[in-house]
């Protein structure tokens, strides 16, 4: 785990058709490998996405259901907007525009979603650590931060 | 009588009217994802037949009247043309005109902190938020955002958007979760705080 | 076949296509291309040497391009009659095929296409049919994903004259496969794609599954249906035998096919309705048995032949029950699944029928035709007057009308069908229809509203099917206004504006347009040219404000006679919804305006004789009725 990049996974619950690609997402992902799973993808706060930048991930990967075939209509279509956006801030502050990967995934895609975590962390392997850019603001609970 | 009550009812709204073209090929519970993440007993094909055959209390207590999000990865793959969540949709609003309410836990605003900057409206794949004016202890009557209960799907795209923390979603996919899950994996020892 | 080209009455033509069909029953003209084979027949000998020296390869259509075949080839190996052919698309001019003929000299590379013209007494037409692509049915990856082929593939690659020579492999790997798949009604029963059903797939998947299952046993074969259809004698049977031998049979129209990219493996996704359950299997190989479609040149042949086509695209007879073999032109008939998707033996008993109509005719020296054909006054028709018209001839669904500019138009009796498309449609009513004249029907126009003609609703129904629909709601018994009064004609293109214009002179509540559904049209495009007639008149009545109600067009099958009755009524109730005083008044500012547009009408021969004698009628009705306590 030491020298493996650590990539946040963030999944949208619903991209995955086939049974046992879930299964592995859910219970065979790599340790470097971290899975946070939301309803949808536009359901993932930028802020998710800077917890994960300053909290020393390295990569960042984005998987939700192609564009037309979200399952709640356009979720996907309002987190393409916003995250779009939000990587230029990221690279603003540093962080490589290359370290976030969106995988929009068809229904048919079965066994994708397994080589494009490796592609990915090979890819992640190549460019380093992440500089640290930790500095944060404890947060309370019931709230995120201001 | 078979399909002369809750069927002509359904049949009535916009999206209901095809019902009885449905020869039980069962597309579109297999192309559905509902059933195999979330519910076994999810079936459109069979809430299809419970309406055409009147069980309207199964109907109503069914769920896939009320766990139907609209995708409609079915209605292209529907070979009778269908268009299956608009019969779904029509079955929920007959429902909810008879007093049932969803099971979903749905986003809930915080009056208080809103500020009504329509952000989370716009984001609304199901038009669930309106802006309305309300009034409210110490603030006055205000315009805030609203959430009609019986159209959220809990998707969370609201709770991204909302820039004043005003927007709860269910616990398990709340804020606090999300980031608490991100924070412990990359801190173990000193998870928040 | 063999037997067909060994037998000396009958020639047997290859590779040679329809170009032009003229004339009628017993006395057809028709033009063919024999295309140039760049073999000489009276020469080769079927030996097949130009085939092993030729050096190009190209797919071989026959084998669902699974093979090669040489660009000199014959299309299959039972090809009759046994002559090569040389693809000259693929040909690269080596000749060694020549050289390879040797002494027999039967390659000819200077051959052109020959036209010729044969006098033909009777036409079967057995074109068959053709198979839907499922490529565009993405959630079945067909093109996409090696392993799921379609029936026709999986009939070559199971056949032991086959690219295979009858062993059935997956085209990923080569391997035997040991789980397969049959996926039944893909493309059709789907509103997207073919809307019907094509008749034989259950019967052959499970036909295919059988023999899967003959050759290795220990396969785990599956057939996913929504319905299987085995209506046929024999066929349950069959269906019962595959179960029996642990075919398994899936209640269910899988939704999707996903593939496992490194062992190209299979899963189906589908709900098992017998379970109420989605569930996932994996197999080797899976088939889908896709819909029967239309040849695609099916539209041009129609042309060509001039017959109509069915909703569907496929041929359409005369009658779906009692004349299957029939086509709309007497001497014309259709044999198998030209004319819709059949079977072995529907297409056999179909074949036999369409041989003994047409030997029928070959053994004729005279035929009847229908007495109701159209006929020209020459000395009415302008085109003999100088002027240029040829309405009549645009008009014909039969082309059986003979326009020359100059001289009078003319009937072939032996074409026309009198569906009176011409009549009504002649500006200069210089045509008439036996038994169908206009002095009969205005006639009877006049006697069925002689008395309180504001009361009745006139009902115009084509013989074929609204006028059936009339007779099923009389013998159903279903309550219809008694106010309607019926007249037949052949088919709505007869319906005349001015029937229409005289019931309103006459001060008629309403009219009732009525005819087949376009699809049904008997006359082939008749009812297209009464639509067309019946939306110009819509037009004329509305400008003329007319209230909404009074002119009604229906279209009205012969099974519809609740639909029938359902019309009349609704006509009747917007009838008594207008009152009295302004229907009366209505009806009297329109009838000088009907009466402008029939003063043509004592012109036609036979019309004022007619209208004399129905004065007469029409004076003893109301007499009678006066009379009448």
């Amino acid at each position: 785990m030491d020298n493996k990049p650590k990539i946040a996974f963030f999944q949208c619950q619903w991209c995955l058709y086939a049974p046992e690609d879930q299964e592995w997402v859910d219970s065979r992902l790599p340790e470097n490998i971290h899975l946070i799973k939301v309803p949808c993808t536009g359901r993932i706060d930028p802020l998710f996405v800077l917890n994960a930048v300053q909290g020393g991930a390295d990569g960042v990967v984005i998987s939700g259901c192609l564009p037309e075939k979200c399952h709640f209509k356009e979720g996907n279509l309002a987190a393409r907007r916003q995250l779009d956006s939000f990587s230029s801030f990221l690279d603003y502050i540093g962080y490589d525009q290359e370290r976030v990967h969106f995988v929009w995934l068809d229904l048919q895609d079965r066994g994708r979603i397994q080589r494009e975590l490796a592609d990915f962390e090979s890819q992640i392997s190549r460019l380093g650590p992440a500089e640290s850019l930790a500095t944060r603001v404890p947060l309370k609970e019931g709230g995120a931060n201001d | 009588m078979i399909g002369t009550g809750l069927a002509n009812e359904i049949r009535a709204i916009p999206g209901g009217e095809n019902l009885e073209m449905c020869y039980s090929c069962g597309t579109c519970t297999s192309k559905c994802m509902i059933q195999q993440k979330l519910e076994p007993e999810y079936n459109p094909r069979r809430l299809l037949r419970m309406v055409m055959m009147e069980m309207r209390e199964e109907s109503y207590a069914n769920p896939t009247t009320w766990l139907c999000s609209s995708c409609d990865l079915c209605y292209p793959a529907c070979p009778q043309k269908i268009h299956i969540s608009g019969v779904i949709t029509a079955v929920k609003k007959v429902a909810v005109q008879n007093g049932l309410k969803t099971p979903l836990h749905t986003a809930v605003v915080d009056q208080q902190t809103c500020v009504a900057c329509g952000l989370c409206a716009e984001v609304c794949p199901y038009e669930a938020i309106t802006i309305e004016i309300r009034k409210l202890p110490y603030r006055g009557s205000i315009p805030v955002a609203v959430v009609n209960a019986g159209l959220c799907m809990v998707c969370g795209a609201c709770g991204a958007a909302c820039r004043s923390n005003s927007i709860s979603l269910p616990e398990e996919h709340s804020d606090y979760e999300l980031i608490e899950n991100i924070w412990s994996w990359l801190n173990p020892e000193g998870a928040l705080n | 076949m063999v037997d067909a080209a060994r037998q000396p009455l009958i020639e047997v033509k290859t590779y040679t296509e329809v170009e032009k069909v003229e004339g009628f029953v017993g006395n057809f003209k028709v033009t063919l291309r024999e295309k140039a084979k760049y073999v000489r027949a009276d020469r080769c000998n079927g030996c097949g040497d130009c085939a092993k020296v030729c050096p190009i390869e190209v797919p071989n259509y026959f084998e669902m391009n699974l093979a090669p075949r040489k660009a000199a080839y014959i299309p299959m190996s039972q090809s009759v009659p046994l002559i090569y052919n040389i693809d000259m698309d693929a040909c690269i001019h080596c000749y060694k095929c020549v050289e390879a003929c040797g002494p027999l000299e039967a390659i000819d590379f200077s051959m052109q296409d020959k036209i010729v013209e044969e006098e033909i007494g009777a036409i079967v037409v057995a074109t068959g049919f053709s198979h839907f692509d499922p490529s565009p049915m993405e959630e079945y990856g067909y093109n996409r994903y090696p392993n799921v082929i379609t029936a026709m593939e999986m009939e070559r690659l199971n056949n032991s004259a086959g690219p295979t020579a009858g062993s059935l492999i997956r085209p990923s790997d080569g391997k035997k496969p040991q789980r397969l798949a049959f996926i039944n009604c893909v493309g059709s029963r789907d509103k997207r794609f073919v809307e019907s059903c094509s008749n034989f797939c259950c019967m052959y998947s499970i036909k295919n599954a059988v023999l899967a299952k003959q050759m290795n046993p220990s396969a785990d074969i599956s057939i996913y249906y929504i319905d299987i259809r085995t209506p046929s004698k024999g066929y349950e049977e069959f269906y019962d035998r595959a179960r029996s031998m642990g075919i398994h049979f899936i209640q269910g129209r899988p939704a999707m096919i996903t593939e496992d990219p490194e062992s190209r493996n299979l899963f189906i996704h589908t709900e098992d309705i017998a379970l109420g359950k989605v569930v996932e299997h994996e197999y080797d190989l899976v088939i889908l048995n896709q819909a029967a479609i239309p040849q695609p040149d099916q539209n041009h042949m129609s042309s060509v032949l001039n017959v109509a086509q069915s909703p569907g695209g496929w041929y359409m007879e005369y009658h779906p029950k009692l004349r299957p073999m029939d086509s709309p032109t007497d001497g014309i008939f259709f044999a198998g699944a030209c004319q819709g998707p059949k079977d072995i033996p529907a297409s056999v008993a179909q074949g036999s029928a369409a041989a003994a109509r047409a030997s029928r005719i070959l053994h004729s020296k005279s035929w009847q035709i229908e007495p109701t054909i159209a006929n020209v006054w020459s000395d009415r028709c302008v085109s003999a007057q100088g002027k240029v018209c040829g309405i009549c001839e645009r008009s014909c669904p039969y082309g059986a009308i003979d326009y020359t500019q100059g001289k009078a138009a003319e009937v072939i009796t032996a074409k026309c069908h009198g569906c009176g498309a011409c009549v009504a449609e002649c500006p200069h009513d210089a045509i008439t229809q036996l038994h169908y004249t206009d002095a009969q029907i205005l006639a009877q126009i006049r006697t069925l509203l002689a008395n309180k003609p504001e009361e009745k609703i006139l009902a115009l129904r084509c013989h074929w099917c609204s006028y059936g629909g009339a007779d099923l709601a009389g013998t159903s018994h279903f309550e219809y206004t008694a106010n309607e009064r019926g007249i037949k004609v052949m088919c709505s293109a007869r319906m005349d504006a001015d029937f229409i214009y005289e019931a309103y002179r006459l001060g008629a509540g309403a009219v009732l347009f009525s005819g087949c559904h376009p699809q049904d049209c008997h006359y082939i495009t008749g009812q297209v040219i009464g639509a067309k007639r019946a939306k110009r008149l819509e037009t004329i009545f509305e400008r003329l404000n007319m209230t909404p109600g009074r002119f009604r067009v229906e279209w009205i099958s012969a099974a519809e006679g609740d639909k029938y009755a359902r019309v009349l009524n609704e006509t009747q109730a917007a009838l008594d919804a207008i009152p009295p005083a302004d229907l009366h008044a209505e009806i009297e500012r329109l009838r000088p305006d009907m009466a402008k547009r029939l003063t043509r009408l004592p012109n036609i021969p036979g019309v004022q004789r007619a209208m004399d004698h129905t004065e007469v009628m029409v004076n003893t009705i109301l007499s009678r009725e006066k009379a009448a306590p």
